[in-house]
């Protein structure tokens, strides 16, 4: 789960590097180009690659743990967000909390949403798996064997959560207006809080995830379960119970990510879709199933993604995870942080 | 077929004669479609794999299935995982250690860059973390060199001379029975010959049943 940085064939960087010297060459011909706007879109670029590295996190999680890609992993990112909202409307209007915390009364209504999602999503995303994907694998094999009916069976949720999103909340975007305070100078740029906050936020859970799994005992039996179901079983791990857990927390994690992307955008039932996508733009160009390349991947998207907008076009905002994802796909297959070949479904 | 408490028996065969689907449907990894498997005159056929762990009927892999990305502390950890005081962790660590000083010195390596032997033997000191009262042995000369092999018996000899019962399925005949108390053969799924492991040694139709068995008739 944890490789090294591959140094792939020396041909491979070097056509890469190419590339992206002749991109940095483009964004600073560009008449745009100064250094004030190149510090707003790294913090752009940072804050929604973050978003996108949390989400890819969830999907190389669960590729590594039960072997399968998970299509509907947007729509649990959607449900995180309107599960903080709905905590946050409820939080939002009762005046005690004020009266106990009148200076930080915004934070601490933000940081309950955050755990609100965290914790409603990884429930949520155990039930799934045990209601919807664990039968599938009945007839024996495992996720392994079961993988392909797995795969369509996470578009099919995809589709059933979006719409029971929409019976619950409607297809009108929500606004989020959680009370962070003031925009914040860094650097003689004056920031929304909120960018700060999702960067902080989101590397905190990346580097929480890394501690879990590498200094305690439920995260060494999930490295143990993500490499071999087989030895797990024989050293006596319950690896069922272990693949619930992996699915819940990548779920927790993708619900997170909705939570903090809420202040900034708006909340809508069709926001997962773009996002999963995006996310797997980012794993791909991370190294699929390798999870610090998850957040490197995801940063990288971002910032490509700002970066273009600002400097080459606008007007194509959603293409350029994409292109970036197909000219690494290209180059360099196995993506910045290469994993070992597996046989997977 | 029977292993008493605190023996050595080996169960022998050719390839794909299901020496090792008897071992997986043992510890659990296959459901056996009919008969049942006693453990301690308990019935666990029924039972998930990680109970029968739990019980301490553990089945060493052959050495290849380790954690390649993980250190060889973290490999016998894994082993002890259902342990669930820390102190025991440690004491079985030390016990493993102990038996297989070899681990010893590589234990903040990668168990990837362990060699064979020291892989086989990684993969025994891992089912020996978990304090098993039964270990079944998969084929623990695979692919290793005669000197290594005799090495890895000494030390089956000697957990079973700590008081825990030992399963040893085998290619390597020979060694097998020099090793162990009581021998089974098995041909086509059936036990064919069963007997003391002197008496097999010598007995004909063993090597017979390694040979495929048919005899042909001029």
């Amino acid at each position: 789960m944890f490789n090294k940085l591959r140094i792939g064939k020396k041909g491979e960087n070097i056509i890469f590097g190419t590339f992206v010297l002749i991109y940095i060459g483009w964004c600073v011909n560009s008449p745009d180009m100064n250094i004030e706007s190149l510090k707003s879109v790294l913090t752009i670029g940072l804050s929604v690659g973050i978003i996108y590295g949390l989400v890819a996190l969830g999907i190389s999680l669960i590729y590594t743990g039960l072997d399968v890609v998970n299509f509907s992993h947007g729509e649990f990112f959607m449900i995180g967000a309107f599960a903080g909202l709905t905590m946050f409307n409820l939080l939002g209007n009762q005046d005690w909390i004020f009266n106990i915390f009148p200076d930080a009364y915004g934070w601490i209504i933000y940081v309950v949403c955050l755990f609100t999602a965290f914790v409603s999503m990884g429930l949520f995303g155990v039930f799934i798996e045990r209601v919807f994907l664990r039968p599938l694998t009945k007839k024996g094999g495992g996720y392994t064997v079961a993988g392909m009916g797995i795969i369509i069976c996470g578009f099919g949720l995809s589709v059933v959560l979006i719409n029971v999103a929409y019976l619950i909340w409607n297809p009108v975007a929500k606004p989020f207006p959680a009370e962070l305070g003031l925009p914040m100078e860094i650097g003689g740029l004056f920031l929304p809080i909120t960018y700060i906050w999702m960067i902080v936020v989101g590397l905190s859970v990346a580097a929480g995830l890394w501690f879990f799994l590498n200094k305690t005992k439920m995260g060494l039996g999930i490295r143990a379960v993500a490499y071999s179901k087989d030895v797990s079983n024989l050293v006596g791990i319950n690896v069922p119970l272990y693949i619930s857990i992996i699915f819940g927390i990548a779920c927790a994690i993708a619900g997170i990510g909705g939570t903090l992307v809420g202040p900034t955008y708006q909340v809508v039932v069709f926001m997962g879709y773009i996002i999963l996508m995006k996310a797997f733009a980012a794993a791909v160009v991370g190294g699929f199933g390798n999870l610090p390349g998850a957040i490197v991947g995801g940063f990288t998207v971002g910032i490509f993604e700002t970066a273009s907008s600002f400097y080459i076009s606008g007007s194509h905002k959603d293409l350029y995870a994409f292109l970036l994802m197909i000219v690494v796909l290209m180059i360099k297959p196995t993506g910045f942080f290469g994993v070992q070949v597996k046989m997977k479904a | 077929m029977k292993v008493e408490k605190q023996s050595i028996v080996a169960l022998l065969g050719g390839n794909g004669t299901g020496k090792s689907t008897i071992l997986r449907a043992a510890s659990g990894l296959i459901r056996s479609w009919k008969g049942t498997i006693e453990f301690n005159g308990e019935q666990i056929q029924n039972l998930p794999a990680h109970e029968i762990v739990g019980r301490g009927l553990v089945q060493v892999t052959q050495g290849k299935d380790v954690f390649p990305a993980m250190s060889v502390t973290e490999n016998l950890k894994l082993g002890g995982f259902i342990l669930k005081s820390k102190q025991q962790l440690l004491d079985n660590l030390e016990k493993v250690y102990n038996y297989f000083p070899r681990l010893n010195e590589r234990k903040d390596q990668l168990a990837a860059t362990l060699s064979g032997g020291e892989l086989q033997m990684l993969c025994i000191g891992r089912g020996l973390m978990s304090n098993p009262k039964m270990i079944m042995l998969d084929e623990p000369s695979a692919a290793l060199a005669p000197q290594i092999v005799l090495d890895i018996f000494k030390n089956i000899n000697r957990i079973r001379q700590d008081g825990l019962t030992v399963l040893v399925v085998e290619q390597n005949v020979r060694m097998a029975l020099l090793l162990a108390d009581y021998g089974y053969v098995i041909k086509d799924g059936v036990i064919n010959v069963e007997g003391d492991s002197k008496k097999l040694m010598y007995d004909e139709s063993v090597k017979e049943s390694y040979l495929g068995g048919t005899k042909a008739n001029v």
